[in-house]
């Protein structure tokens, strides 16, 4: 058992780290974090490896997960949606969700180093994590469907218009690009006056203005895009257009992995406390310190371990 | 050299390089400034200051950039200087920060033309009814001036953050990396670069290792080593294709599994190589060891060197203050007999190959008073203490030496304790064994 307390530490330490790592001066370090994505993907299966009734996944231990495998077809008790209450916070894209959700996991989290401006798939790092679980439990659940559009080649590329017109963003989410200088994490709700379109999660780059330039599964039906900030214009290195590429840092299905099946867990077990938890975590990078777990509040009591790390941030 | 100012964190050192005569060292700091120390020539009339270190040129290298499409801020800090091997009478040395490396030349200046016909001392010109003969205008001397100038800057060659740069031994390309990739520069040449080895994955999900450090071999201008956070040595050549993804040797030591810890990956990722100056080893650095290989055995480390193993029950407190992630630097002596590499608490340490003996020392103000000899420290680790042991507990681990440089024929090192420069020099054994 102090295993298991010992890596529930460890993973919350690990994101806090990684969270930290956005308003890093020079860009999100891809080296530092590769490692603790590493150290979170250990302590993740040590955590796992022995079940225990606190333990939301009900009944069945299940096996880790093989390294650097995503969450792949969750078994028996995962595959449930998240209420439709969790599900309202974040705008859905009128596209079929197995488009690029499988990038945002990813992305939302080691995103571009262009921290505060990259801003369609940075989100605090709180939302971040709720959003990769919502695109991984798509993707998941995709999957179960018997694959979809699961894509998995080079996402660079990947255009997404904005769908529709601006929608009220939902907590936490960035706003466009430009707005927030070298080291700002934007994270405050942004109200529906700014008239540029809030990227929905499930998009993860913008590639000029052309949107067209992803795959044909990201039309924006009806919607021209009003303003698209050229957020990755092509890298004057090398020259050839091939090389038009960002520092990628979204690295990592162990990320995804770890908060895919946490979180979809999480929204499952208690659909009320959905909500809470989504305006907990808002406060969370306030209120929390890493390493340290909150489990004072009401709300967090019933909650199990992985959730209250989760919360933390 | 203390920094008179209060101490910032621009000051703090991020790189020390001896040239290859040992004549001149260079520092790079974290506000992109590079200060260069020439040795004074021994002289008879002040033996007790023969060749002790002054400060021969500052200048700043570069700047923090914005990169606004990005949104994304260049550290200026200096990540790595190399000086190239002398053609003439300038200096010249590469420095790089994350995303830029530029070429710099030192020159002198000592004398200057008098005697101008046109134009009197003050550089006015003169009035032409009072020129009645023509002169030649000599060279008379000055004061010393030093003027560095850049004479490159290559830029554009990196996506990521640039770890490491390596002059080769053709003196006329060169290597730089950054997490993924490895590109070969000419110095010449500013607007492109080759690009010779890419381990970036198609899927970035699919990242498991970067790039940490890399260097070429200081005789083979073909041979190249880079190594990786996963603890590998990948020698490559590059006659073989032009793009070096294939390794022509692999060193890689199997993990200990008795060893085994949430932090295994993490102080397994090597910090820094260096190949030994007869080209036959290679020295590299992860968070408790130093290794050497032997070119010609690619299974195992000849050498381990335990450089702190008390802090091995300590990793995960060291990840959460985030020491773990220090990179420490080592290096050869001249002779390749003795190996160097810092520690906490201004500790730093040497490893004698031959007789397998070790010794800490501290660079402190208090321990190095000029002249002074320094005293051997020990850590403790419970037991038996002795009067001036340092327990683990009280080690400051802010006090870190990740930086030292060992003079290429003599017994002097150069250590940098965050923003202060210690030179030692060891006078009674001057001569390399």
């Amino acid at each position: 058992m102090e295993f298991k307390l010992e890596a529930h530490r460890i993973v919350s330490i690990s994101l806090g780290k990684i969270y930290n790592s956005r308003g890093q001066r020079g860009g999100i370090k891809l080296h530092k974090n590769l490692l603790v994505s590493l150290v979170l993907r250990s302590a993740r299966q040590v955590y796992l490896s022995d079940p225990c009734p606190g333990l939301y996944l009900a009944g069945s231990p299940v096996p880790p997960p093989q390294p650097g495998e995503p969450a792949a077809g969750p078994p028996a008790g995962w595959g449930e949606p998240p209420p439709p209450a969790a599900r309202a916070a974040w705008p859905e894209p009128e596209t079929p969700p197995g488009a690029p959700p499988a990038r945002t996991a990813g992305r939302a989290v080691d995103a571009e180093p262009a921290a505060p401006g990259a801003g369609d798939t940075l989100q605090g790092g709180e939302a971040a994590a709720t959003a990769e679980a919502e695109a991984a439990w798509r993707r998941a659940e995709i999957r179960a469907r018997g694959g979809g559009r699961g894509r998995r080649g080079p996402r660079r590329r990947r255009g997404c218009a904005p769908r529709g017109p601006p929608r009220p963003a939902p907590p936490c989410a960035c706003p466009p690009g430009g707005e927030a200088g070298p080291g700002a994490l934007s994270c405050a709700p942004r109200p529906a006056k700014d008239e540029r379109p809030v990227p929905p999660p499930g998009c993860p780059r913008k590639r000029g203005a052309a949107a067209g330039d992803g795959p044909a599964d990201c039309p924006a039906p009806g919607s021209s895009p009003l303003k698209k900030p050229r957020r990755h214009p092509e890298e004057p290195a090398g020259g050839a257009a091939a090389e038009e590429e960002e520092m990628e840092t979204g690295n990592v299905a162990n990320l995804i992995s770890i908060f895919g099946s946490s979180f979809s867990g999480l929204l499952r077990k208690s659909p009320a406390g959905g909500r809470e938890e989504a305006e907990a975590e808002e406060s969370g990078p306030e209120a929390a310190e890493p390493g340290q777990i909150c489990c004072d509040q009401p709300v967090l009591r019933d909650i199990n371990p992985w959730s209250t790390a989760i919360v933390a941030f | 050299m203390p920094s008179h100012r209060m101490p910032s964190e621009a000051d703090i050192i991020s790189t020390v390089e001896f040239n290859h005569t040992g004549e001149l060292l260079a520092t790079g700091d974290k506000g992109g400034r590079v200060v260069i120390f020439q040795r004074e020539p021994e002289s008879k009339n002040a033996p007790h200051s023969q060749g002790e270190y002054d400060v021969y040129s500052t200048f700043q290298s570069h700047e923090p950039e914005f990169d606004y499409l990005k949104s994304l801020e260049i550290e200026e800090k200096i990540n790595k200087i190399k000086w190239l091997p002398q053609q003439n009478a300038a200096h010249s040395l590469l420095s790089t920060n994350d995303k830029t490396i530029k070429l710099w030349k030192i020159t002198e200046r000592d004398k200057r033309p008098e005697g101008y016909n046109l134009k009197d001392e003050e550089g006015k010109l003169k009035d032409l009814s009072t020129v009645t003969s023509l002169q030649v205008p000599v060279l008379k001397p000055m004061d010393l001036m030093v003027e560095v100038s850049p004479r490159r800057v290559f830029a554009n060659g990196h996506t990521y953050h640039i770890n490491s740069i390596s002059v080769n031994s053709d003196c006329e390309t060169y290597m730089s990396a950054d997490d993924l990739r490895i590109n070969l520069w000419h110095l010449a040449i500013t607007d492109r670069s080759f690009n010779i080895v890419d381990i970036k994955p198609a899927n970035m999900e699919d990242l498991t290792e970067v790039i940490t450090a890399s260097e070429f071999h200081p005789h083979h201008c073909n041979l190249f080593v880079y190594s990786s956070s996963k603890g590998s040595l990948r020698l490559c050549d590059m006659r073989a294709a032009a793009l070096c993804d294939k390794h022509s040797k692999l060193f890689e030591e199997p993990e200990d599994p008795s060893n085994r810890s949430f932090f295994s990956e993490i102080i397994s990722s090597v910090s820094d190589v260096k190949f030994s100056h007869s080209g036959r080893y290679m020295l590299t650095r992860d968070y408790l060891t130093v290794k050497v290989w032997d070119l010609n055995m690619e299974a195992r480390p000849i050498e381990t060197y335990q450089v702190h193993d008390y802090l091995r029950s300590k990793l995960c407190s060291l990840y959460e203050n985030d020491c773990i992630f220090d990179k420490f630097e080592c290096a050869w002596n001249g002779s390749d007999s003795v190996i160097m590499t810092g520690a906490y608490n201004n500790f730093f340490r040497m490893f004698d190959r031959n007789t397998k003996r070790d010794v800490t020392l501290e660079a402190s103000r208090e321990s190095s008073k000029p002249r002074a000899v320094l005293k051997p420290r020990r850590v403790c680790v419970g037991g038996k203490r002795r009067r001036d042991d340092i327990s683990v507990d009280s080690l400051d681990f802010t006090k870190k030496i990740l930086h030292t440089a060992w003079h290429p024929a003599e017994n002097i090192i150069a250590i940098a304790a965050t923003n202060n420069l210690y030179i030692f020099q060891d006078k009674v054994n001057s001569e390399m064994h």
